[in-house]
Order: structure tokens, then sequence, then C-alpha cells
């Protein structure tokens, strides 16, 4: 969607003196911005503060605060000797989910950019998993795979693909490609949709004079189309890169049966340190690391791409 | 170029489109591919959905029948639609109202405030405005999950804890990020000659935000309507700990009671899933052409 | 209740309530004491389909005998129980009289009434002496033991004729033969899950059919010689492949489904899975024995979950005493544990359901039951470590080394 400010980029220069002009003081922008503020400070502030706030005392089991804790909670999870092979995973996680999904969703749209008969049935059919809620579809796919009473399973096995039910949800490495393949599934509609917006201001004129060159079907999209998506691009990396690095209900419903640490990612450890260790100080420090490493990566991404020239 | 009313400029490039899908000259046989690749996209996307719909209407052995049955052997349980409705677990009618009050009042609260933001930012310079925008970016990164302590505590101390209100002031809070950024971006991409004509006749700024810029943003609009509603719509982690009371609580939190200790009713849990995906595709059809149609709008140069 | 009626009715009262709550900003369970009336927050687990239906029914005649009391019922599936509590604990809010497993963490803070506190000497003195043991701390009992239940081995008499097994098996070494007949035959021998959802249970029953457990109220003794002769055993039939595949990641409610459906020949089972047999698969031809244990001297798993009582600001021991009492009279409670299926904790109760055929077997079970050490304050802490790390012993760590992993986690949470 944001392949508008690239086309609205050269107005930018010299508008920009004009502009200096809408210049009226914060207390002109208030009555604008202060409603959203105003709910970010009433709600959003006060539980952010007490996640930071409880990441330095020391609670109880039972959730009693027993007093400050300095850093000693940070000293904990950096000297967990399973954050090395946490750390590891949501990288992989994070990075296989975003690339497959970008990768299937550039196609997708571009396909579903395509006239033919039906269309809009099969656009409609690509929003179902966004509307669903990822807890349910994430279901569907454990039980489906289940070796015993699943759907999908049995149907692998009638048609040949396995000897035998094979369980997919209970060893690590099929779990975690199962995940993988499961996010990517519920992450396609969204950024489909967005790159097939993009699609939509790809001037058609360009395509013309392209095919008046000479231009094979591979150089038009790499010289004319990508170029032009790159704006709805970057919004859509920028989306998924948050949403798949804070993804809990997948990888907990997958994973969750298999034990140990070797299939948990930042999000699934801090769960289950809440939930098993009952550690609701340790499980702040790592929302807090959780946090900060996401600001980072916004950050850093929103410097190099610049997916918003405007901010 | 610079008129107030925006409808012609919207009008070119739809119909370009249109011509092109008629004119296009694509032999019979590669419409034929495509319509093929169709089905197949649409069956896999359909598919989790419809082991769901089949799983629905299952009784409650034949789902954990081992091995499975892929159709139900028993005749189709359409009953289940119908007992789910009053079952001991949950009360879901109470449920469904207030999933789509939540999810509406939040979806409103929105656009009420992000709207105003957006066009601000998008069109003027004050100081603050990137912290602004990170701030508001910032939102979107914090994982509710890890919040709820917190949240349940302001909201005991706000009074309303336990009360739709409370979820639909959370709800609109932490989906408001993405709305106003995506609707910043559209505004952006308006041509300032229309803002600055419409100045020029004696509008006031809401003036020029309604009646020029509305209108030309619909696309960014339809983006954020149903990203807020699919989002307040499948909430969890903060219902959960907020509604306490088992006719406030919305589906996603309903849909747990018929997990036992011993027994899951999964033809419930499947019944309830599916009914409540209906609601959203309604939205989605009735919005999904200004999505696309739109959008060309906002791209005129 | 008329369906159409309810159903209409929903909306309107519905938004009535939005208006209410949100005019109003006064919404929440706050409002309790005016006019000397207390209410009373009662946060329960779902144990059953039926479990919220049966607490209304009981709050319902509580109510009404005690028109000063109101009770706030909140039912919330296992999974999400704690981390309900816990949120409510740390904003002050905790319920009023709540129902789970652990409690000693909470007693050791200051947390809870003692059971004298909100029970008449009556009541308590009803409880089965074995059973309000496990509910204290230092010498003081806080909760009130609400239902029990004992492991049983359940086997298809069917797979056993098959694979030429004559009769269920009593000690570990006439199970393996008898699993390892079974898996013969095609089917799994016998269902291990050891998966996140009851890895401790599955644990301790072996353990304790070798003479050991987890510990007492002082110390907790998960890394002890028969402990890993147990888990080595455990092992042993893993490695030989007569469980089902990937015992480490399976989790019990779905595996004994698939006990139901006659797809493995052993699993050890609960008074509830003679239940939903009935419901699910009438046909099963199905026994039930004692668990095999090293010896073959009898040993069970032995559970018990309680209500406690949580001291917030306002006096409500009084109320709460009025509930228990009511509650724990024959004439409510052995109508509640026995529609949940369970055993009864109370002298009276056993008395009145001493003739329940489908009981009986488990009642029997019970002096021989190991329990868990729940009155031991790092025990929360083993619980969690059991579930996160047992599970390793399917999946090719050393027994020794799992036991290792989950001691020093205790260790941990004991300092």
């Amino acid at each position: 969607m944001s392949a508008q400010p690239v086309l609205a980029n050269p107005a930018a220069s010299p508008g920009r003196k004009r502009r200096r002009q809408n210049s009226d003081g914060l207390p002109a922008a208030l009555p604008w911005i202060g409603p959203v503020l105003l709910l970010i400070f009433a709600i959003v502030i006060f539980p952010a503060g007490f996640m930071i706030y409880n990441s330095t005392r020391e609670i109880s089991q039972s959730g009693i605060d027993q007093g400050s804790a300095g850093f000693a909670n940070f000293a904990d999870v950096f000297t967990d000797p399973n954050l090395p092979r946490v750390l590891l995973n949501t990288v992989v996680w994070v990075v296989v989910v975003v690339s497959l999904t970008v990768l299937i969703s550039l196609a997708l749209a571009q396909f579903l950019n395509k006239p033919f008969p039906g269309r809009t049935l099969v656009r409609m059919a690509v929003v179902v998993p966004w509307a669903a809620s990822v807890v349910m579809t994430t279901t569907v796919f454990y039980y489906g795979l289940d070796s015993n009473y699943g759907i999908m399973n049995a149907f692998l096995v009638d048609i040949g693909i396995l000897d035998s039910p094979y369980g997919f949800t209970k060893n690590v490495i099929p779990a975690l490609g199962l995940a993988i393949i499961v996010a990517v599934f519920v992450s396609i509609p969204f950024t489909a949709y967005t790159l097939l917006a993009g699609l939509q201001a790809v001037p058609e004129d360009a395509l013309e004079a392209a095919k008046m060159d000479g231009a094979g079907r591979f150089r038009t999209y790499f010289s004319i189309v990508l170029p032009q998506l790159r704006g709805a691009l970057a919004v859509a990396v920028l989306i998924n890169i948050i949403n798949v690095f804070n993804n809990l209900p997948i990888l907990r419903i997958i994973t969750g049966s298999i034990p140990g640490y070797q299939a948990d990612t930042l999000m699934t450890y801090i769960f289950k340190v809440l939930q098993f260790d009952r550690r609701v100080d340790i499980a702040s420090a790592l929302s807090v690391l959780n946090f900060a490493i996401v600001i980072v990566i916004v950050a850093a991404y929103v410097k190099i791409v610049k997916p918003m020239k405007e901010l | 170029m610079a008129t107030i009313a925006p409808g012609p400029a919207t009008l070119p490039p739809a119909q370009a489109r249109r011509k092109r899908y008629g004119s296009d000259q694509v032999s019979g046989r590669r419409m034929g591919l495509r319509m093929a690749i169709g089905a197949v996209v649409a069956l896999v996307f359909l598919l989790p959905y419809v082991i769901m719909l089949v799983g629905s209407l299952k009784t409650r052995s034949e789902i954990l029948a081992v091995p499975p049955a892929y159709f139900p052997t028993e005749g189709l349980q359409w009953s289940n639609y119908v007992t789910m409705w009053d079952t001991p677990e949950t009360p879901l009618p109470y449920n469904l109202v207030s999933t789509i009050i939540i999810a509406v009042f939040a979806t409103l609260l929105v656009l009420l405030v992000a709207t105003p933001a957006a066009y601000y930012t998008a069109r003027f310079r004050f100081p603050g405005k990137t912290v602004f925008l990170f701030l508001v970016i910032v939102t979107q990164m914090l994982q509710p999950a890890v919040l709820t302590a917190g949240l349940f505590r302001e909201m005991l101390v706000l009074g309303i804890n336990d009360t739709w209100l409370a979820m639909i002031l959370i709800n609109a809070a932490f989906n408001l990020s993405f709305a106003l950024w995506i609707m910043h971006s559209f505004f952006a991409a308006i041509p300032k000659e229309i803002d600055e004509a419409a100045q020029l006749d004696g509008a006031g700024k809401l003036t020029v935000m309604f009646r020029v810029n509305l209108p030309l943003v619909w696309p960014g609009i339809v983006t954020a309507v149903i990203f807020t509603f699919v989002s307040s719509w499948n909430e969890f982690a903060a219902s959960l700990v907020i509604m306490s009371t088992a006719e406030n609580q919305p589906l996603s939190v309903a849909l747990t009671k018929f997990i036992g200790q011993y027994a899951t009713s999964w033809q419930y849990v499947f019944g309830v899933s599916i009914v409540a995906i209906i609601p959203v595709i309604i939205l989605f059809a009735l919005i999904e052409k200004r999505l696309i149609g739109g959008l060309t709008a906002g791209a005129v140069k | 209740m008329k369906k159409s009626i309810r159903t209409g009715m929903v909306a309107s009262v519905a938004v009535a309530g939005l208006m209410l709550s949100s005019c109003g900003f006064g919404g929440g369970d706050s409002g309790g004491e005016e006019e000397g009336s207390t209410s009373l927050d009662l946060l329960v687990p779902s144990y059953s389909d039926g479990s919220r239906a049966l607490w209304e029914g009981v709050i319902e005649e509580f109510e009404a005998a005690n028109e000063d009391i109101s009770i706030n019922l909140q039912v919330e599936s296992w999974e999400n129980l704690e981390s309900v509590l816990n949120t409510q604990i740390q904003a002050g809010e905790a319920p009023d009289i709540y129902n789970g497993g652990a409690f000693s963490a909470f007693a050791t803070e200051g947390l809870l009434y003692t059971a004298e506190e909100i029970a008449s000497p009556e009541t308590i003195a009803d409880f089965q002496e074995s059973f309000a043991a496990n509910e204290q701390v230092d010498g003081t009992q806080y909760a009130l033991p609400l239902l029990a239940s004992a492991r049983a081995l359940f086997y298809n008499e069917d797979l056993f004729e098959e694979a030429g097994v004559d009769g269920p098996p009593t000690t570990w070494d006439e199970l393996y033969d008898a699993a390892a007949a079974i898996t013969e035959t095609g089917t799994p021998g016998y269902g291990m899950p050891l998966g996140s959802e009851e890895a401790q249970g599955e644990a301790l029953i072996w353990m304790a059919g070798n003479g050991g457990g987890f510990g007492d109220e002082s110390e907790i003794t998960v890394n002890t010689p028969e402990n890993l002769e147990a888990a080595e055993f455990m092992k042993r039939m893993i490695d030989d492949g007569l469980t089902q595949a990937d015992p480490g990641a399976t989790q019990r409610t779905p595996m004994i489904n698939v006990f139901i459906q006659g797809q493995i020949g052993m699993v050890y089972g609960l008074p509830q899975t003679v239940g939903q047999i009935e419901a699910e698969n009438p046909e099963l031809n199905y026994g039930l024995a004692n668990i095999p244990t090293a010896s073959g001297e009898p040993a069970t798993l032995g559970v018990a979950d309680r209500l406690m009582s949580f001291k917030n600001d306002g006096d409500k021991a009084e109320a709460v005493t009025a509930f228990m009492d009511f509650f724990f009279a024959p004439e409510n409670y052995v109508e509640w544990v026995s529609t949940e299926g369970f055993l009864p904790t109370t002298i009276s109760g056993a008395e009145e359901m001493s003739g329940d055929e489908t009981l009986a077997p488990f009642l029997e079970m019970l002096p021989s039951a190991v329990f868990y050490p729940t009155s031991n304050p790092a025990w929360n802490a083993t619980d969690g470590a059991f579930k996160s790390l047992f599970g390793q012993l399917g999946q090719g760590m050393e027994p020794a080394e799992v036991l290792e992993q989950i001691q020093a986690e205790a260790d941990e949470a004991a300092e």
C-alpha cells in the first residue's frame, strides 16, 4: 500500500518549502493527535511499565512482590544455558517464516491480479485463514496431523506418501517445520492482499512500454513491477517480522507437548517460564529482552529500508 | 486536478482495469490453466476449514475414532449447530454478543482516534512528530500476552474490570498503531495541491479532511477496519484474565470451556470456530471491492 | 430453560449490560459489602462438561439458604486456571475460594486462611485422615481436600486374548512380557504418556511401584536409586518398542482416547475413564486391575485436589465457613463428587458411596496410594520441571540425567 509514498515522492522536493508553512507547533497538533496519545497513555503505558518494573523485582511463586532484585533477573536470563538455543530458534523461525511468506505472497498476489473467471471466489478463499483465529487454525493442523486420529496423517498414509502415521508434532524438527508451515499459511492472506493492493498502483503504460521493447516476462517483473511494489513490500515485511517474532499460539500448540527447550522460541520460552516455573520476575526480564530485540530489529529495519519516507 | 470533488479522479484507473480485463488476449487454454490453479489455491486455503466443518458435523465419538473416518458415518450432525447454543459449559449466545460488541466498538474507536492523527501527521509538521510516530509503532511491538498482569491491575484501578468497555479500550489501544500507520501512508500519497485548493476556497482543516481526503483513502480505511476487527474478534490473552464473568467473555475464551480435564467437546469447538469465521467473511465480502478497486485512487498522480 | 426465549432475550439483556457497565463505570466484581451482605469469588477448574452446571446448582441452593451471601462463580479450563489465578493474586484480587492442586507455596507466603478459620470443627473432623494430612504445612492444615482419584490398570481383553496373554500383569516383568506379546500383534502394548500434560503422574506411578516417591514436605527427592530404577525400566520399555510411538511427547488425554478406541493394549487410567468408555466406545472389552509394580506389592498414584481460601483484605472467613460447611455436608458433597466421577475425601461421603460399583476398585486402591508432596513449597517448581523435562526420557536421554535435571530445578526452588 505504500507504493503511494514512492509515487508521491517526486512532488516531495518542491513541496518541502511549502510544507514548512504548515507547521503550527505542538498546541495546534494536539486536538488531532491528542486522542491517540490519551488512549496510549491510558491503556498501554501502565502495563508496559509494570512489565519492566516486574523485571527488576523478586517475585514469589504465588506472584507476591518480595522487594527489589536489581538486575539479578537479567543476570539469570543472560546466564541461562537454554538462551542460545532459544535465540537461535527464534532467528530461524522469524527469517524462514517471513521469507517464505513473502515469496509465496508475491507469486500469489501476481496470480490473483490476473483476470480469470471465479477470481473473486479464489480471493475470498484466500482471506479465510486471516479471518479465522490462529489458535483454531493451528489446532486443526495439530489434530489433523495427530498420528492416531489425524485425518491429514491418515490421508498421507492412504495416498502412499507415508507407510504408517507419523508423529509430526512429537519430534523437534518436524514439529518446528510444521509450525513454520502453519505460520506461513496464516501470514499469507494479509501479505498477499497488501501486495495485491500495491500491484494496482503499477502503471499500465510502463508495462505496455516494456512489452513494446520486447522485454521478457521476468525482466518486466524485476525491472518494473518489483520496484513499484517496494513500498508495499516494506510494510508487509515489517508487520510480519513483528507478528511472527511475537507469535505464541502456533508454537505453543504444535511444539507444546515436546519436552525440553529444543523447540522453543523466545515467546514460548517466556510462556514456559511463566506456566511451569512460575517465575513472573524471570518471565518479565525475558519479556523486556524480547521487547528490546524487537525494537532494535524494527529500528534497524526502518533505518535501512525506510518503509515510510514520511517518517 | 484541484477540484474538491475527487470522484472523477478515481475513475480512469478503474476503467482501465476493466478494459484490460475484457480485452486481455489470453487463449482459452491459458484461462483454463488459471482457473485450475485458482481452484488449487482456493482448496489449499480452505482445506483446514473444511476439516473443521466436517469435524463439527461429527458425533463426539466419531471425532475420536481411530483410525479416523474422512466423513461422518452416522449422518451429518447439523444438530450440533443447534445444541451448541445451549450447552452447560458456556452461555454461547452471550459470548457471541460480547464478541460482536467488543469488536465493533473497538474498530469504531480506532477509526475515530486514528484517522485525524493519521491525517495530521501526514499533512503537517510539528515538533515531536517523529517521537509521536515512533511511540505509536512501539505499541505494535508489545505482546499483550506478557502484559496481562498489568492490564488486569489497571482495569481494576479504572473500575472497569470485567466490562466490555475494558476490552474495547484495550483492543483499540493495541491496534491503533497499524491503523494509524496505514492511513498515514494513504493520506501522504494524496497530492497536497488538492488540500491547498480547498483551503483557498475557505474550507477549514476538518472540512478538508472529511470532504476532500477521506473519500480518497477508502482503501486505507478498509484495511484498517479489517485489521482491527479481526484482531479484536480473536483477542484472547487479555480477555481471559479481564473478563471473569462467563456471560461477558468473548468467543475466543468461551471456546476453551469446551476443553475439559478428561474430555473435550471437539464438535462444539469446531462448530463455534466456523460460526466465528462467518461474520468476518461477511464484513470482508462487503468491503473487499473498496480495498482493491479504490486503491488505485490513492495512486493517482 | 426454553431455548428460544432464552436466546431471544440475550441480545437485549447484553445490550443493557453494556449500558450499565460503560455508563456507570462501576462494573467489575468489586461490589460486595453493601448492607451487611458478603460476596465471595469462587474460582474453579472445569473437570468435565458438567462442572459449571454442577457448581451453579450448589451455589443456587447455598444462596437460597444464606441470603446475605452471594457467590460469583468463575470456571476456567485447567490449562488457563493458574494463569488467571496468578494474575488475580498479583493484583491483590485473589479468589475467596479456589479449587486447585498446589497450595503450599500460598500457605508459606501467608496468603491462605487456615482450615480452622474456614470450616467448622465438625467439617474438618469428617475428612479422612490420610487426606487431611496432605493439606498441612508445618503442622497446620490450610486446605480442605475436595476430591481424590487413584490410578488403575486398564487393559484390552480382546488384545490380551489375541496375544495369548492370560490375565492382567501384577509385576513389571509380567507387564513387560504382556506388552511385548501385544506389540507382536501390531498394536502398541503399553501406553506411556510423558508429554507435558501429566508427565509427573506417569512418573510417580512407576516410581511408587518401586518403593520410590517424590519426597515429603521438607525435602523433594527425585534423584533416588528407587526412582532411577523405575525410570530405567520405563526407558527399557520405550527402547524395546513396547509403547506407542513418541512417548516423550504424548499427552495423556488423547492417549487414553486411543486406548478407548481399542488401539493400545494397556494404559493407566482414572475413575473417569470408565465413564468415557461407556460414552465413546461401549463395545470395548476391557478389564480393570491393580497397577503392576516391581515386586507385585500394590502401589498406585493418588491425586487429591483441594479447596482453599485466600485472605483478601475484607474479613470473609465467616462467609467462607458457611459455604464450606454447606458444601461438605454429605447431602450436597456426595452428589457433587459422584457426578464428577471422583472419590470422596470425607468419611461420611465414603460411607454413602461405598456401594458405587464403578468406584469400588479405585476405593480399594486408595490405601496403597502415594501422593505428590503438595505440602512442600518446592513442589510447584518440581511439578513444572517434570512436565517440561521428564519426556526427554522418550527422546533418548539417559534416565540419570533426566532425574538430575529435575532434581536441580527442585533444589533451586527450595532455596
